[in-house]
């Protein structure tokens, strides 16, 4: 059950943005624990790495 | 990457005093943002300053984004003398923040934290609620989706 002592009026910019989010990805993520969530969150950095990494090759490749 | 596990099991083992903030709470709450460092609000008490730097000493911390080379002690008159430390260390980038936007210091916010268990080590973490007013108080137009995605969660618990 949620705090409902949350007394902030809703922002008309954060609503917007609200609209544009991908809701089951957050569904997918509150099924995970605290833990299992970092660890995604690491192999993410990792493939974040990976992309970079693969794009300068590519670059450099170019000149 | 930044190696949550390591960095946590370092701090938790010698004790340190801390609460996760940030895009690590975000994550702990259930953001499927990508963060690339640890943002830890920190008690400023002079003996969690030593834990912070027997924690840390291992793994070679240095101002992230600084010249190599600069003249940088690890040590607590260096903590003492500063209060916000964005490092490198060698397992990954983390924020020791004295004080943060909208939250106040250690002290201020440790009444709004959850405790989790994180990789064996119970750890401290900013509430979803306190989150969520925090980013909101800093006002930074970066946060305004991040805020948008907290704020759905907290509508789904």
């Amino acid at each position: 059950m949620a705090d409902q002592s949350i007394n902030m009026l809703p922002d008309p910019v954060i609503e917007r943005y609200k609209r544009d989010l991908d809701v089951t990805l957050i569904i997918e993520n509150l099924k995970l624990t605290a833990e299992e969530r970092f660890v995604r969150l690491m192999k993410l950095q990792e493939f974040a790495e990976e992309l970079d990494r693969a794009g300068k090759q590519k670059e450099s490749g170019r000149d | 990457m930044t190696d949550f596990a390591g960095l946590l099991r370092a701090l938790g083992k010698t004790e340190v005093e801390f609460i996760i903030v940030g895009g690590a709470a975000a994550t702990a709450h259930g953001s499927a943002r990508l963060t690339q460092d640890l943002e830890l609000v920190y008690s400023r008490q002079p003996l969690n300053l030593q834990r912070i730097v027997r924690a840390l000493a291992p793994y070679s911390p240095y101002l992230r984004g600084a010249p190599p080379g600069l003249p940088f002690e690890w040590d607590v008159s260096t903590l003492q003398r500063g209060l916000n430390f964005t490092l490198i260390t060698s397992l990954g980038a983390i924020d020791l923040l004295g004080e943060i936007a909208g939250g106040g210091s250690y002290e201020n916010l440790a009444a709004d934290t959850i405790v989790l268990d994180l990789f064996g080590i119970r750890c401290r973490c900013l509430s979803l609620r306190r989150l969520i007013e925090v980013k909101r108080a800093a006002g930074r137009p970066r946060d305004l989706e991040a805020i948008a995605e907290l704020e759905l969660i907290f509508s789904r618990q």
